[in-house]
């Protein structure tokens, strides 16, 4: 038998009928953020991964390479996002190619929305996209239905009410990098503080003119695991015994066949 | 499905009914939009709210969308769709005028909005009006609603925001304003639009098109609406 | 025929060494021994005419028509292959529809000769077809008037603005002319086939370009020069058919229509005695010159 064996699918198809559920897609209850200033954009996000109420990943990236100088925050499925920004970056990636072009931002955020469009949201990818191009800084947001939004500042994901609070509350004109860069950590803390779906630790990517792009991989860890005062080792002898007994090297040879290795090489070698 | 306020019907206990059967998740544009013809053209008028549910995803939107030199659209309904119908009838708009080597007017605009709004009215929650100015037949406003219908109008309003205001809209339009007549009857409209919806809110954005191109002006609430006013 | 033997002209789609594609050039030659077929662009509307030549008494008059309609505001007539011709018209009309369904409104003369001049064009890149047998030429009356979107539903304000600009120049007469080789272009008078040269001569003391010839003068034009293109095939029977496109306000209202019979045989009686007239003329001339030599 040659071609596709849908087997598998019918016998999904029945128990899904019988009410087993379909099983669930790792989704990243996220705070995801961006921020541009004078001469560059901010990026960051949290670093936890959920699997219902479970924390799936601890210590996740979320932050993804589209280009050297445009990289994208990822919320919503895990999987969406992992795959829809590696597509897209490599799609990016042959169009600078064959236009001799560095990539436009813009180009990117297109191509995302064109794409999450035709798929009327069934790729669950909310996506804050950020770069430097010729044509200046770019920072958008597209949701996973394909709309776009252009914007100084922007949050995404189950947290991004709490980080909003933050910008809406502190953001101010003309921020140099290091503003920029504290501002969006600020957001991202508050996400992780005060949403259940975020958590653990920051990361940031600093995206600015003539300058190579920096990826502050947990640029801040507010959830560090502290030295325990007490373990749970117990110490040797806790357990008590009726007797011992010590067989040594010697005596191995009462409990099993042992065979000396040939030293002719020959045997060793199989016929093909 | 003929009319406006598509997503402005209400139920029983005067919550928004859900129209557009937005799916979960999706940007919706509860919203107030207008255009107008006027003596030298047309005015296009938007207030910037954009909502997820009830969160304001974005509070400085601008759903004055151009797709041509002198030809812009007003979109409500979701974001999703009004974006991607405009992004292709612009692609079509901009290959028509470089294959018949002179730029489309308002009608082929429309008909282009009207084709893909009728022929996927099953996929597309989208109410769109389209103001255009041309050289040949001056200023025009056209509106597409739910069913993907189109109409040719003096005046249009759309989105959730404009069922409050037909009376008023009613009362104070008249023909052949000036463009200080019509800057203020769309700002004045939309503020009280903006007042009575709840879907709607924060800048109110105009587009003027006449023989001179196009011109943009910003409203803010903190000024009561009454500034900075043009900004290009 | 420096073509005949080198092998260049086997095939459509190969240049021969000094850049000609015969193939082409053949298809020309099918066209020049077409019935002549011309095209007048007056200041309210376009002609149409076209010598058809009777090959058989047992053809019905009047039938078997060569000028076609594209659409209600476009006529074609061509000279050569006739077949070719009706596919060309096919091609015309299904141009014409797409239009519609995607713009809800009438072609512009000068799209439709576009996209027939490419499609014509494509028929000289293969080699697995033949050129078009046929020059077409194209006529038709963009409307003045304000269009509204096919399908729309109300009209706008009452008065002043909206759809409706005050002494805009808008529409018009339109003719082209599309060649086998897909070249097109556009003319103030156009004439092909058989008896073409003699038809531009006479086009050309028309002074079309002024813009001041009526459609009615313009159709009497035509048919008197369909009658001296005629001169060179006297041994011929032809019928002569006509059509025209006039302004909205205009006899036609716009639309591609058969020259009405009463018109047709006014010009054609016009026609005849224009040619009678010089017949006269050049025989007066002749005993001036008898007189004269006389006094010698």
């Amino acid at each position: 038998m040659t071609g596709f064996d849908f087997s598998n699918y019918n016998r999904n198809a029945a128990l899904h009928a019988k009410g087993v559920p379909l099983p669930k897609a790792t989704s990243t209850g996220t705070t995801i953020v961006g921020c541009i200033y004078d001469n560059g954009v901010v990026i960051a996000a949290d670093t936890r991964a959920t699997s219902g109420p479970i924390v799936a990943d601890k210590n996740c990236e979320k932050l993804h390479y589209i280009a050297p100088k445009i990289w994208c925050a990822g919320a919503g499925t895990a999987a969406d996002t992992e795959f829809t920004t590696a597509l897209i970056s490599s799609n990016v990636e042959l169009h600078s190619l064959s236009t001799g072009r560095p990539p436009r931002v813009i180009t990117c955020m297109t191509m995302l929305k064109q794409h999450l469009f035709r798929y009327q949201g069934h790729i669950g990818a909310y996506l804050v996209v950020a770069g430097v191009d010729p044509t200046g800084v770019g920072l958008y947001t597209v949701h996973a239905h394909g709309s776009t939004d252009k914007l100084p500042y922007v949050t995404m994901g189950s947290g991004s009410l709490a980080a909003m609070s933050v910008f809406e509350s502190t953001w101010k004109p003309n921020l140099d990098r290091d503003g920029a860069v504290a501002l969006c950590a600020e957001a991202i803390k508050a996400g992780i503080f005060n949403d259940l779906g975020s958590g653990s630790n920051v990361d940031v990517c600093v995206i600015e003119k003539d300058k190579p792009s920096q990826l502050l991989r947990n640029y801040i860890k507010p959830n560090e695991r502290g030295q325990k005062e007490r373990n749970y080792r117990f110490p040797k002898g806790t357990t008590a015994y009726l007797n011992e007994k010590v067989i040594t090297k010697e005596d191995m040879k009462k409990y099993v066949t042992i065979e000396e290795a040939s030293g002719d090489s020959n045997l060793m070698e199989v016929d093909m | 499905m003929v009319g406006h306020g598509m997503t402005g019907m209400l139920g029983e206990d005067g919550i928004h009914v859900d129209m557009n059967h937005l799916k979960s998740g999706e940007v919706n544009l509860g919203t107030s939009i207008m255009a107008i013809n006027f003596k030298d053209g047309v005015i296009l008028g938007a207030d910037s709210r954009t909502t997820t549910g009830a969160y304001i995803a974005n509070r400085v939107t601008d759903k004055l969308t151009q797709v041509h030199d002198t030809i812009w659209c007003c979109r409500s309904g979701s974001a999703a769709d009004t974006q991607a119908v405009a992004d292709i009838v612009s692609y079509h708009l901009n290959m028509y005028a470089i294959v018949n080597n002179e730029p489309p007017s308002t009608q082929v605009a429309a008909a282009l909005f009207q084709e893909l709004c009728y022929e996927n009215k099953d996929m597309l929650s989208a109410g769109i009006i389209i103001a255009g100015y041309d050289p040949k037949h001056g200023g025009q406003v056209y509106s597409i609603p739910l069913g993907g219908s189109l109409h040719k109008q003096p005046y249009s309003i759309g989105g959730s925001g404009s069922t409050y205001i037909y009376g008023y809209c009613d009362a104070n339009w008249k023909e052949d304003m000036t463009e200080e007549e019509g800057i203020n009857f769309v700002r004045n409209s939309l503020q009280e639009a903006i007042k009575w919806d709840g879907s709607s809110g924060g800048v109110i954005r105009l587009v003027v098109l006449t023989s001179k191109g196009a011109q943009r002006h910003l409203y803010l609430p903190d000024t009561a609406y009454t500034g900075p006013g043009v900004t290009n | 025929m420096t073509s005949i033997g080198t092998g260049y002209d086997l095939s459509n789609s190969v240049f021969s060494p000094d850049g000609r594609n015969f193939q082409v050039e053949y298809a020309v030659k099918a066209v020049e021994n077409g019935g002549t077929a011309i095209g007048i662009r007056c200041k309210d509307g376009v002609v149409l005419a076209v010598e058809k030549i009777i090959t058989s008494k047992l053809l019905k008059p009047g039938a078997n028509k060569r000028t076609a309609t594209v659409d209600r505001h476009v006529g074609i007539v061509s000279a050569g292959l006739v077949p070719d011709g009706r596919h060309f018209v096919s091609r015309a009309r299904d141009e014409a529809s797409s239009w519609r369904s995607v713009y809800k409104g009438p072609i512009p003369v000068s799209a439709l000769a576009n996209r027939l001049g490419s499609y014509v064009q494509a028929y000289t890149l293969y080699s697995s077809v033949r050129p078009f047998g046929v020059t077409a030429i194209v006529g038709g009356w963009d409307s003045e008037a304000e269009l509204a979107v096919d399908g729309q539903v109300g009209s706008g304000p009452e008065s002043g603005s909206g759809g409706k600009m005050e002494g805009a120049k808008t529409g018009g007469p339109g003719l082209y002319m599309i060649e086998p080789s897909g070249l097109y272009w556009g003319y103030y008078g156009a004439a092909t086939g058989k008896g073409r040269q003699a038809a531009k001569a006479e086009l050309e003391k028309l002074d079309l370009s002024s813009g001041t010839l009526s459609l009615v003068d313009g159709v009497k034009e035509a048919a008197r020069i369909i009658y001296v293109a005629h001169e060179d095939s006297k041994d011929k029977e032809f019928e002569l058919e006509m059509t025209w496109i006039s302004s909205l306000n205009g006899p036609t209202n716009g639309r591609h229509e058969e020259v009405p019979k009463e018109l047709l045989e006014e010009a054609e009686r016009a026609a005849k005695r224009a040619l009678e007239g010089e017949d006269e003329e050049e025989d007066a001339n002749k005993d001036v010159n008898d007189s004269e030599r006389m006094e010698e």
